[in-house]
């Protein structure tokens, strides 16, 4: 790790100091840019190296850093013998790994104030830190040891368990994980259909050496992203060409995933009733994701007044007519590389929910049917425009959005590319993405009291 | 203990080595040598990462040794621990054990 130290000298501290003359958003008066590639002076650098590693940074000269390792290892990559070992590797990021103990990455990242986090998601397992500047070779050397060297010793790993179920016993405080998990589980056959969070039968089953065999089939270098904000790209290049080029190859390919359809309810002694409908939606990266977004945000998203009355959604339009009870409707969307899904989530009480569902479909179908106002669709452009832009606005997401992205297509789409691709989507586009939804077969995810709640072929 | 002097190939010492294991008498009751380190907090924390199989063993051993030294008994000779035979199963456990310890110890002095 002594490489990464030296490389700290390189960055540009004290930068400012060197050009009172000269305000610092504007170049250097003697700076020649190559005409060739117009760039501008804060722009996202994407290499992807030889080995397939692909490495993206944003230089925003911020004194604060995020780093994040992107690996193609979500919980769509688990078999049926190793299900859940992606929970159990989010909660392992802190154990001993050849280069550092558990005790020193925890002390370490704590004396300098960093913080390191995994998340992950279906598609992809996401390792954090965030430091000050002077201290990026520090958090870096302990990213680098928990992501490509881990050791995953028997007892350590065995004394993950609590925080296991733990971790469970949160998320089923939430009804919603609780349902869009269903949701996923009834409408997709393999891959996608696995489960954020370990499964009972397999909590204390998970041993050493899956989690070993895990990490060696899908942490190979094709399949990860370094990613930072607020270092410099040579830094971050050097970084991963000597230490992430770990293993060469795709690893285990996963399987496509399948979508069939299906149910599942679970009866709980809630007086409310979560229900979801949704039909197969677009990929990821399509034309027809955007028609989708958009969609999404003419049937209303959520919200965007805080405890505001909600009128410009269509869905809370249609089912305020349709029913006096509380409720809560929105649209559903949610996009993976080879598929997605697309449909309402309705939350209502046990006795109109039937109501409820059937007011939100009335309203898509409407949609299909062509009933969409110019304004409407502009509104919703806008809404959706203003998602996008605000959620880069914050260092989490432009990290995501950036990592996701580089992941997917090792390449980086700019703000303006993103929203000229949301400005294209015509009437039309939207209206068919509503027909495929209306004409799609229907996956259904409930809980709640179920006594009125109508099944998925009633609907 | 002398089998805890640095390993040697000197053949002398080695035959002295031996001589001694078999002096020391726990062999007698089936025991090895590291069953009979004295169980500090260390040696708790490498006997709790044991794989199950060895730990089993270790209980077992322990177990006919403490039955035999009530009935004031020995095995017999062909069932000794010979020195060869003696593993030190659980010197790596101990030894990492040990490591983390102190770099918590050095730490703590920062």
């Amino acid at each position: 790790m002594k490489g990464i130290r030296g490389i700290s000298h390189l960055s540009r501290r004290f930068y400012a100091a060197f050009r009172g003359d000269q305000p610092l958003n504007e170049p250097l008066s003697g700076l020649k840019v190559s005409t060739a590639a117009p760039h501008t002076y804060q722009d996202v650098h994407v290499t992807k190296l030889p080995s397939g590693l692909v490495i993206a940074s944003l230089e925003n000269y911020s004194p604060a850093s995020k780093i994040g390792v992107f690996v193609r290892a979500g919980s769509r990559y688990e078999t049926m013998d190793n299900q859940g070992v992606t929970h159990l590797l989010r909660l392992a990021s802190s154990l001993t790994t050849k280069g550092a103990s558990a005790f020193r990455i925890c002390r370490g990242i704590e004396a300098v104030g960093g913080s390191m986090s995994v998340t992950s998601s279906r598609e992809n397992m996401v390792y954090t830190v965030d430091c000050l500047r002077d201290h990026i070779d520090t958090v870096m050397e302990y990213l680098i040891n928990v992501t490509t060297a881990p050791e995953f010793r028997p007892w350590e790993v065995s004394d993950l368990t609590p925080r296991l179920k733990l971790d469970k016993a949160i998320a089923n405080q939430n009804t919603q994980i609780g349902v869009i998990e269903s949701l996923h589980a009834a409408a997709y056959k393999n891959a996608l259909s696995n489960s954020l969070y370990c499964p009972d039968y397999m909590i204390d089953r998970i041993s050493t050496d899956q989690l070993h065999s895990f990490v060696e089939n899908n942490f190979t270098s094709p399949r990860m992203a370094l990613v930072g904000l607020g270092v410099d790209h040579t830094v971050l290049k050097q970084v991963g060409e000597q230490f992430l080029n770990i293993r060469g190859g795709m690893g285990t390919a996963g399987s496509k995933a399948a979508y069939r359809g299906g149910e599942l309810r679970v009866q709980t002694q809630s007086g409310l009733v979560h229900a979801a409908v949704v039909s197969e939606g677009a990929a990821t990266g399509s034309a027809e994701a955007t028609a989708f977004s958009v969609l999404q945000h003419v049937l209303g998203a959520g919200p965007h007044v805080k405890r505001g009355s909600n009128t410009t959604s269509k869905l809370c339009q249609a089912v305020g007519k349709a029913s006096t009870h509380p409720y809560d409707v929105s649209a559903f969307n949610a996009s993976y590389t080879d598929s997605g899904l697309f449909g309402v989530y309705t939350i209502s009480q046990a006795a109109v929910i039937g109501d409820v569902i059937n007011a939100a479909l009335a309203q898509v179908k409407a949609i299909a049917q062509g009933s969409l106002t110019a304004e409407d669709l502009s509104r919703a452009k806008n809404q959706l425009k203003a998602q996008y832009l605000m959620s880069l606005e914050s260092s989490e997401g432009l990290l995501e959005a950036v990592g996701t992205q580089a992941l997917a297509e090792g390449t980086y789409h700019s703000p303006e590319a993103v929203t000229q691709k949301i400005d294209a989507v015509s009437s039309s586009d939207v209206v068919n993405a509503a027909k495929k939804f209306v004409s799609g077969k229907k996956s259904m995810a409930t809980s709640g009291n179920l006594i009125n709640t109508p099944f998925v072929d009633e609907i | 203990m002398a089998s805890r002097a640095p390993a040697t190939t000197g053949r002398l010492l080695l035959g002295f080595r031996k001589w001694y294991y078999n002096a020391c008498g726990f062999n007698k009751l089936g025991l090895m040598r590291d069953d009979t380190i004295h169980e500090d907090g260390d040696v708790k924390e490498a006997l709790r990462r044991l794989p199950e199989q060895v730990y089993n063993d270790r209980m077992f051993r322990i177990k006919r040794a403490l039955d035999l030294s009530m009935k004031q008994q020995v095995l017999p000779k062909e069932h000794w621990t010979k020195f060869e035979e003696d593993t030190h199963y659980l010197e790596p456990y101990l030894k990492e054990v040990i490591r983390e310890r102190k770099e918590r110890e050095e730490w703590q002095k920062k």
